[in-house]
C-alpha cells in the first residue's frame, strides 16, 4: 500500500467525515434504497413504498455502522420530484446519516436540491452527481440552492481513457467550456467527492479504478464511486447468476475491496440489502490497509475498524 | 420511420482519433465470424431473420423468430453495442423499439435520433434528449452504415409479447440482406499494443521510505 504525497483532504458531512491518507478514516459506505425495481416500492412515481421494510433496512445499516466502525450514507433514487421528497423525508426522519440525492433525470436532482435547502436537510444532503451533462438550469439551481456537498462525476463519453476523465475536471476537455471542478465550486460546492465514473469492464471499469488514485495524487479531494456496476454489468456474469446466486453476490461484494486498495474513501455499494454482506468486507479491507501503511505516518482515528474488531 | 438505403453509401472516411472501434474486415457471407461481436445484454435467437428487438429499460424473454433480441438503457455505450452488432449481421434491416423508456438516459429517443441524424465531429448524437448521447467507440463511417442498412419501428411503450411477435412476423423475412458485406469492428482495447514509456515526472505516492510512485504513470521507482 501507499500514502500520498499531496495532503489529502477530510470533508465532514453531518459528523461523516471522507477522505484522508488510506488507513487514516474507514471508508464511508452508501447502500441504495428506493432503487429501480426495489420490492419494498410499490408506487415509484409517487413514492409509495412499505415504511416498515424501508426503516428496517435504514436500522441495519446503521447498526453495522456501530459495530465495525465504517460510517454510512443512505443513497435514494428517486424518479419523480414527487418521490424525492416523500423518500428524504423519510430517510431524514429515520437516521442522521448523510443521503446522497440521485436521479436520472436532472430536474429531479434540481427540484430536489431546492426542497432540502427549503426544509433545512442541505447539510447533510449530497448532490449525486454534477457530471458532463450538467445544465444552465442545473447550475442556477445549486447556486441558489444551500447544499454545499456534490458528487463530481469523471464520465466523459468522447474519451473515456485517464486523460479524458481528467480533462473533464481540470478544463472540460472537449465536452466542457470549464472543468467540472470549477463549476462546482462557482455553484457553491465546497466538498468535492470525485468519482471516475464505474464503466462497465471492457469499456473502462479499470481505468476508473486508477483515476481514484491519479486524482487523490493531483487534487487531494475524497474519492470513491459505485464499483459493483462493474460486476452487475457483466454479462458473463449474469450467465454464472442463473446457475449459482453467491456466485454473482460474491463479486459484487468483493468489488467493494476493489475499490478500497485503490485509494476509496467512499464507496455506494449498491442495495442497501447488502450492508450485511458489504460492511464486514469493507472493514477487513480497513484493517488491513490501516496496518499495512502504519510505518508511512498514516494514523487510524478513533473508531476505526482496526480497533474495534481486533 | 425512414426507408434503409440499399447500398452505394459514402466512400470510408478515416473514423475519428479517438475511436476505440475499428473496422478490421469485410467478410463475403452475411454474417462475419464469431457474430455477435460484441457482448451484451441480449439474446442471439435466429442469425439470418431480418429484424432486432431492442427492448429499451425492459427485460423480456426473447421471442420466436428474432435475430436479436435485448435491452438498451444507456445512451452512449448501449447504443454503440447496437450498431456493431448491425453492421456485422447485413441480415438484420429492421430493429423494433418497444419496452419502457429508460429514464434520463432516453435510449429509444436516441437510437432513433442518431438513425435519423446521425453524429457531429465530437460524437454527439445530433438531437438526441439523453443525458450523455455520445458516441466514442465507433468511427463515423459505421455509425453512416447504420444509418443506411436498417429501418426503425418506433413502438416505445409497447411491452405486450404478443403484439411484437406479431410484428416480428411480419418483418422477418421482409426485403433482402443489405448489398454490402458486412463489418467487424474490432476494439482497440483488445489490440495488444505497446505504449511509448511515459516519462515519469515525480514521485506523487509513498510506498515505502524510499520506494515512490508516479500516480500518472503508474510507475514506481526507487528514489535515488
Amino acid at each position: 500500500m501507499f500514502v500520498f504525497q499531496k495532503e489529502q483532504e477530510i470533508v465532514n458531512i453531518a459528523n461523516v467525515k471522507i477522505g484522508g491518507q488510506p488507513g487514516e478514516l474507514p471508508t464511508v459506505l452508501a447502500g441504495t434504497i428506493f432503487y429501480n425495481n426495489h420490492h419494498i416500492v410499490t408506487d415509484p412515481l409517487q413514492g409509495v413504498f412499505n415504511r416498515k421494510d424501508a426503516e428496517g433496512l435504514i436500522n441495519i445499516q446503521d447498526t453495522l455502522s456501530d459495530e465495525t466502525g465504517n460510517p454510512n450514507m443512505v443513497h435514494i433514487y428517486a424518479h419523480t420530484f414527487s418521490a424525492a421528497v416523500k423518500y428524504l423525508d423519510f430517510v431524514s426522519e429515520h437516521t442522521d446519516s448523510p443521503i446522497l440525492i440521485d436521479s436520472t433525470e436532472s430536474k429531479v436532482r434540481t427540484a430536489t436540491a431546492s426542497y432540502v435547502s427549503e426544509v433545512g436537510l442541505a447539510d447533510k444532503t449530497i448532490y449525486n452527481s454534477l457530471n458532463m451533462s450538467v445544465t444552465e438550469d442545473e447550475i442556477e439551481a445549486l447556486t441558489i440552492s444551500d447544499i454545499d456537498t456534490a458528487i463530481i462525476l469523471g464520465f466523459n463519453a468522447m474519451d473515456s481513457g485517464l486523460n479524458g476523465r481528467m480533462q473533464l475536471l481540470e478544463d472540460g476537455g472537449k465536452v466542457l467550456p470549464k472543468g467540472l471542478l470549477e463549476i462546482a465550486q462557482e455553484c457553491g460546492i465546497k466538498k468535492k467527492l470525485i468519482d471516475p465514473s464505474i464503466t462497465p469492464m471492457g469499456d473502462g471499469a479499470g481505468v476508473a479504478l486508477r483515476m481514484c488514485i491519479t486524482s487523490k495524487a493531483k487534487y487531494g479531494h475524497p474519492v470513491g464511486s459505485g464499483i459493483h456496476n462493474a460486476p452487475s454489468s457483466w454479462n458473463w456474469l449474469r450467465g454464472k447468476k442463473k446457475e449459482d446466486m453467491l456466485v454473482a453476490k460474491i463479486c459484487d461484494i468483493a468489488s467493494t475491496g476493489l475499490q478500497q486498495m485503490a485509494a476509496g474513501d467512499f464507496i455506494l455499494f449498491g442495495p442497501i440489502e447488502n450492508a450485511k454482506y458489504t460492511f464486514p468486507l469493507a472493514a477487513m479491507a480497513d484493517i488491513m490497509i490501516s496496518e499495512s501503511v502504519a510505518d508511512l505516518g498514516s494514523e487510524p482515528v478513533d473508531g476505526h475498524p482496526v480497533y474495534k474488531l481486533v | 420511420m425512414t426507408s434503409p438505403s440499399h447500398g452505394g453509401g459514402p466512400e470510408f472516411e478515416s473514423p475519428r482519433a479517438h475511436s476505440g472501434l475499428e473496422i478490421v474486415a469485410m467478410f463475403e457471407d452475411t454474417i462475419v465470424k464469431d457474430w455477435p461481436s460484441v457482448r451484451g445484454d441480449h439474446t442471439v435467437v435466429d442469425p439470418v431473420s431480418h429484424i432486432c428487438v431492442v427492448t429499451l429499460a425492459s427485460d423480456m424473454e426473447p421471442l420466436e423468430n428474432v435475430c436479436m433480441m435485448g435491452s438498451c438503457k444507456t445512451e452512449n455505450l448501449g447504443i454503440e453495442k447496437i450498431i456493431a452488432n448491425t453492421i456485422s449481421n447485413i441480415n438484420i434491416r429492421y430493429i423494433l423499439i418497444c419496452g419502457q423508456e429508460s429514464r434520463g438516459h432516453l435510449s429509444g429517443n436516441t437510437l432513433l435520433a442518431v438513425h435519423e441524424n446521425g453524429i457531429d465531429e465530437h460524437g454527439r448524437i445530433i438531437s438526441s434528449q439523453g443525458a450523455i448521447p455520445f458516441i466514442e467507440n465507433i468511427p463515423t463511417h459505421a455509425v453512416e452504415r447504420f444509418r443506411q442498412q436498417v429501418e426503425l419501428i418506433d413502438k416505445r411503450g409497447l411491452v405486450d409479447a404478443k403484439k411484437i411477435q406479431a410484428i416480428v412476423e411480419e418483418y422477418r423475412s421482409k426485403g433482402e440482406p443489405f448489398s454490402q458485406p458486412p463489418l467487424i469492428l474490432e476494439s482497440a482495447k483488445k489490440k495488444k499494443t505497446h505504449s511509448p514509456v511515459q516519462e515519469i515526472a515525480h514521485g506523487d505516492m509513498m510506498i515505502a521510505q524510499d520506494i515512490l510512485m508516479d500516480s500518472a504513470s503508474g510507475v514506481i521507482f526507487v528514489e535515488v
